[in-house]
């Protein structure tokens, strides 16, 4: 298991602000006291928005940077201390295009990359035939990287993640900008990878469905700070928020039919400010569906209907506030 | 060996994919230019006289062997500090970096694939600058020794040395352009490659005691002009050995250090 505790990570950037004077030196705590566990065989998850600190807190948990202060260990070893030992046991996936070699095929690409392991030889060839067959490019093996799609391009990135076998596997935001077919490809093979290889998966990601989907216990980062921690079942209170109905209508402003949208739902209709025709639906199903029937009661046409998920940032707005409220 | 060897193939496949036959003919040239032009200056301008200084400076009066040797050493120089300096930098560029640094590869095999890799192409434009060197009256039949071979070797062991120093420095500043132009400029005029040191203000010469090139074109000379045996030339190989040990230890000690605050000073 890794653990991580009170994991602190403060950069320090400094600042010239003219040729001859002196460079200002300014912190920025991007991680603040966190405290997490990745156990082997379960996929634990870090959510939050763009500067919550997950990409630090994965590099810091890939050895890649050092923790201003805290510890972090793996299986009882101190891996700040024994960095070279643990880069052996774990690989890092990020999403997007980059940590590949453009110029080489995805063969060339994994023979590389398990060469920097100390993997060669046959033993090595089979494996990257098992992971090309496991990621779908057995057939494209052979191609530069450069022609991939963005699609293959992640799911070489994974191969890549994998050629050494790593115990441990930190995944950021692997499914940033995939398409749904691939991404929902990609987060069966997350599963895979921890339900049925044991290995101890820590995923960052922006999706609160994919988190739900996969994580078996969820840390919400904001501001480099956990604000929230617990399995999805437990999270799944904090995470409760209701879809939305957008209804986009030819209804002029002065129309009486606004006044009875009004005083039948007053809860649950809110009119868009700056589109004066359109207004949005809280509640169920059910309230949904008196709502269009109102309008079809008063012959409005409908122009356009659209369910309206909550975003994360949304989701942690709503957090916050009642953590605040909480307190107070 | 398996780092080094996979990197080395790992750029050549790269280089071949990239890169047209035709820029061969590009660094040839830049080989090849580097004593063409002194060449019409010595032969047509100065109507090959040289000052009785030269002679007395070098122990010979012949200006073309000189300048050949020194030229393409130079260009053996540059090559493999602009190759091994800008190797790390270059990885940050095309985005594999961060995974090149999760891997547990020792950097000094990762550096030697590098070196290898890069030396072949270097020796190609070595090769074409004495090869033209001779076609205009370079006596260069002496380099065909023991001993040239030797000295080659050792001048590319301390070329590399300086290049992983370089790398960091490459690495830190995030620049190549200034940082390689500015070195190479200075090497080219301080380090007896055209001219014989004893030409500049005392200051400089000390300073150009401080580039392996230094001493590296003058056992090179030693070896082929004069044809003296290696053993004659200890201080020029001790002085080669020492700034290579101090370029090697300073650049593995900051690039081992700016690793660990790398991925942070880069990214964060």
């Amino acid at each position: 298991m890794i653990q991580a505790a009170h994991l602190c990570k403060t950069y320090v950037l400094r600042e010239r602000n003219g040729l001859f004077r002196k460079k200002t030196r300014k912190e920025i705590p991007a991680v603040k006291d966190i405290s997490l566990e990745i156990p082997r065989g379960s996929i634990t998850g870090v959510l939050g928005i763009n500067g919550a600190g997950k990409t630090t807190t994965i590099r810091m948990l890939a050895s890649l940077i050092s923790p201003t202060s805290g510890t972090l260990t793996m299986d009882g070893i101190d891996a700040v201390k024994n960095h070279l030992q643990v880069k052996k046991r774990i690989n890092v996936i990020t999403g997007g295009e980059r940590n590949l070699y453009w110029r080489l095929t995805a063969r060339e690409n994994l023979r590389y990359f398990g060469n920097l392991y100390g993997f060669s030889g046959k033993e090595l060839e089979q494996r990257i035939d098992r992971l090309l067959r496991t990621v779908g490019l057995t057939e494209a093996q052979n191609i530069p990287v450069e022609r991939y799609s963005k699609g293959m391009k992640q799911r070489l990135q994974i191969a890549r993640g994998l050629i050494n076998d790593p115990e441990y596997l930190f995944l950021d935001e692997p499914t940033l900008g995939l398409d749904i077919l691939i991404a929902r490809e990609i987060r069966e093979l997350i599963r895979q990878l921890a339900k049925e290889q044991n290995k101890g998966v820590l995923l960052t990601t922006h999706y609160i469905r994919e988190a739900e989907e996969l994580c078996d216990s969820i840390y919400l980062l904001e501001k480099g700070e956990i604000i929230a921690q617990g399995t999805k079942e437990e999270l799944a209170e904090l995470f409760q928020y209701k879809p939305r109905l957008a209804v986009q209508t030819d209804l002029p402003a002065d129309s009486p039919v606004w006044e009875a949208l009004r005083q039948r739902f007053p809860d649950h209709v809110q009119v868009s400010p700056d589109q004066p025709s359109a207004f949005q639906v809280e509640g169920n199903a059910q309230v949904w569906s008196q709502v269009l029937n109102l309008l079809l009661e008063h012959q409005v046409p409908v122009e356009k209907l659209n369910i309206q998920e909550a975003n994360l940032e949304e989701v942690l707005t709503g957090i916050l506030r009642r953590s605040r409220e909480g307190k107070a | 060996m398996l780092i080094a060897w996979s990197t080395y193939q790992r750029i050549r496949i790269g280089i071949l994919r990239a890169v047209p036959w035709s820029f061969v003919v590009s660094r040839v040239l830049t080989g090849v230019t580097q004593i063409v032009f002194p060449y019409f200056i010595y032969r047509y301008f100065m109507a090959g006289s040289l000052s009785v200084e030269f002679a007395q400076y070098t122990g010979s009066a012949d200006y073309m062997t000189y300048i050949v040797l020194g030229s393409a050493l130079n260009v053996l120089a540059v090559s493999t500090l602009m190759n091994i300096g800008r190797a790390l930098i270059t990885e940050l560029r095309e985005g594999t970096l961060e995974m090149l640094l999760l891997a547990p590869a020792s950097r000094t095999a990762y550096f030697a694939g590098c070196l290898w890799e890069q030396t072949l192409r270097a020796l190609l434009e070595f090769g074409a600058t004495l090869l033209v060197g001779a076609l205009l009256g370079a006596n260069l039949w002496p380099i065909f020794s023991l001993r040239a071979l030797l000295a080659i070797t050792l001048a590319i062991f301390s070329f590399f040395c300086m290049g992983i120093l370089l790398s960091g420095v490459m690495l830190r500043t995030r620049d190549t352009y200034v940082t390689q132009n500015t070195l190479f400029f200075l090497m080219n005029v301080v380090c007896g490659i055209t001219f014989p040191l004893q030409y500049l203000p005392g200051w400089v010469q000390h300073l150009a005691q401080l580039f392996p090139l230094t001493p590296a074109v003058a056992l090179f000379r030693s070896a082929v002009i004069q044809q003296e045996p290696l053993a004659g030339q200890l201080d020029l190989i001790g002085q080669i050995l020492l700034l290579s040990a101090l370029y090697l230890l300073a650049g593995a000690l900051w690039n081992k250090k700016l690793e660990r605050n790398l991925m942070e000073s880069i990214f964060g």
